[in-house]
């Protein structure tokens, strides 16, 4: 086609082309205009949208069938919290008992951040969709075999968010240290030649919430995965007429 | 016709047709159906069937609709452990989401996992700073994307957290993280630039703030000059409006988060006023104004 124009023709009409879509482009400011609340609240003053609920219906029947299934009893709801949280002692301590039966030898340490667990466990009827929100993560138990150089770096870093250890317990110093460690109630050296047991998942053995000081450790497995190692201790305790309860016990103290 | 568009600029008339609703979700974490009722916190909060109306009633009302999220759409109910995130972008995909990004759960079931599924999501993922060469997944995302809304052009890219030491090695192979506030200014220049965006939104799954040299959104802000919006991730921050980050030559950019688990959803509400044209990126200026 460009034959039939003159070449001085063709540029003008290309830069006529340009301008005008220049004029409409990066020309304009964007102006927010912004409700009081940004934050739309979502929850039950909403209809559910058909759609969506016969969307999820199969799926939902499905989850629910062995969701709602109840496990056990707790007499009050087991919480996370910052520091030494009953729920985490709950879980490292289960970890140490099952990672010992599994591997037939004592454990000497559980290790469980609040961070790996998601939510709390409710008080009342405890089901396994309960336990599946609280470790909802396809994580398996495993061991790892620590030198004492490598739990000292564990202690330094649960000191500074005061984090409990199941088998030990240690004091924060004013200075953030970790002090008069004890494990299986014994003084801890670092300095001496010994191998610690330890009991945690394959996420944190990986190095995992910056636990970067195990990542040259290779792991033990146990072929359980966590979430089922916590339903299986729930149920254990059920059977044994034993509700579902954990304290914070004083595991980390503080100085400060 | 002022050509260059100098004539006394025309006020933003607030109609709808020149209206632009950014709707935005982040950390959603496979809650499709409500808190339960006897929850110790959230109860009967969130739920996708209920999202799924509100967005509904908003798009009744208003022609320009982007529906955007930040990430981590995974983990956190029996859903994603039994159908491993199908049903989650199955109700993303009905409910009309234009993009999301990548969160450091979203490769909680490896590469593969997140290959496997991508059929089910008929909206783009956005990523700009994951290189995934070498991996099954290399191809499959944009860095970015322009909408074209309300006349205008929107520019939306995605930022991904570092995932050393926040995914397990398997999970992420290969995939190599990119500096975010480079990989951003190369994102602004690109979209402000040739692409003529009128608008420019950063999907952020960093975070929102950290003490430290740990980038943020409020470092990304800073960092990378030109982005009107950062709407965030990663913290499960709850914020009532957007936070305000003053950049060179009277330039804002905002910063919202809305919690997680689809409690809420963000809402934005953008205008266009013909400004004076002007070459350069930071010279566009963002005004929150707060509605009475």
């Amino acid at each position: 086609m460009h034959f039939l124009f003159s070449r001085t023709a063709a540029l003008s009409l290309l830069a006529a082309l340009a301008l005008s879509s220049g004029c409409q482009r990066a020309a304009y400011v964007a102006k927010p205009t912004l409700q009081p609340v940004t934050a739309q609240p979502v929850g039950k003053t909403l209809a559910d949208d058909p759609t969506a609920v016969a969307t999820i219906a199969p799926y939902r029947q499905r989850v629910t069938e062995q969701m709602a299934a109840v496990i056990g009893t707790a007499p009050s709801a087991l919480v996370k919290s910052n520091g030494e949280s009953p729920l985490a002692n709950f879980v490292a301590d289960l970890q140490r008992t099952r990672a010992s039966r599994e591997l037939n030898q004592p454990i000497d340490l559980g290790v469980m951040s609040n961070g790996g667990l998601r939510a709390p466990l409710p008080a009342g009827q405890v089901t396994l969709g309960s336990v599946f929100e609280l470790m909802p993560f396809e994580n398996e138990l495993v061991v790892l075999d620590a030198p004492a150089a490598v739990v000292q770096q564990l202690f330094d870093y649960g000191a500074h968010v005061k984090m409990a250890f199941s088998g030990a317990t240690y004091t924060v110093s004013p200075d953030g240290k970790a002090t008069d460690i004890r494990i299986g109630n014994q003084p801890f050296n670092p300095a001496q030649n010994r191998v610690y047991t330890i009991a945690i998942s394959d996420y944190l053995a990986g190095g995992g919430d910056n636990m970067v000081f195990f990542k040259s450790i290779k792991p033990r497995g146990t072929g359980v995965l966590l979430r089922n190692a916590i339903a299986d201790q729930i149920r254990e305790l059920t059977k044994q007429g034993k509700p579902v309860e954990a304290k914070v016990e004083g595991r980390v103290k503080s100085t400060s | 016709m002022g050509l260059l568009g100098l004539s006394v600029p025309a006020a933003a008339a607030d109609t709808k047709a020149n209206r632009l609703v950014i709707l935005h979700t982040n950390d959603m974490h496979s809650r499709i159906e409500p808190f339960p009722d006897n929850a110790a916190q959230y109860a009967g909060m969130g739920g996708m069937a209920h999202r799924a109306t509100l967005i509904k009633q908003v798009r009744e009302q208003e022609p320009h609709v982007l529906l955007l999220d930040s990430g981590d759409i995974w983990q956190g109910t029996p859903y994603f452990n039994f159908f491993m995130g199908e049903l989650e972008y199955k109700l993303m995909s009905e409910m009309k989401y234009d993009a999301s990004t990548l969160g450091n759960h979203d490769f909680d079931n490896g590469l593969e996992g997140l290959q496997k599924q991508l059929p089910n999501a008929t909206f783009p993922f956005l990523i700009s700073n994951y290189d995934f060469t070498g991996t099954v997944l290399a191809g499959r995302f944009q860095p970015y994307k322009v909408f074209e809304k309300a006349g205008h052009r929107i520019g939306v890219f995605g930022l991904g957290i570092e995932l050393a030491g926040l995914v397990a090695d398997k999970n992420f192979g290969a995939t190599k993280y990119l500096d975010p506030i480079a990989t951003a200014k190369e994102m602004v220049a690109k979209l402000r630039g040739p692409e003529k965006c009128d608008l420019v939104i950063c999907l952020s799954h960093l975070g929102y703030k950290y003490q430290g040299s740990k980038v943020d959104d409020f470092k990304l802000a800073a960092g990378a000059p030109g982005i009107d919006l950062i709407l965030g991730g990663h913290t499960h921050t709850f914020l009532d409006k957007p936070d305000v980050v003053a950049g060179p030559n009277g330039h804002q950019t905002l910063i919202n988060q809305v919690g997680w688990s689809g409690i809420n959803l963000g809402r934005l509400d953008y205008t266009f006023e013909r400004g004076t044209r002007r070459p350069s990126v930071a010279m566009a200026s963002v005004v929150p104004v707060q509605a009475a």
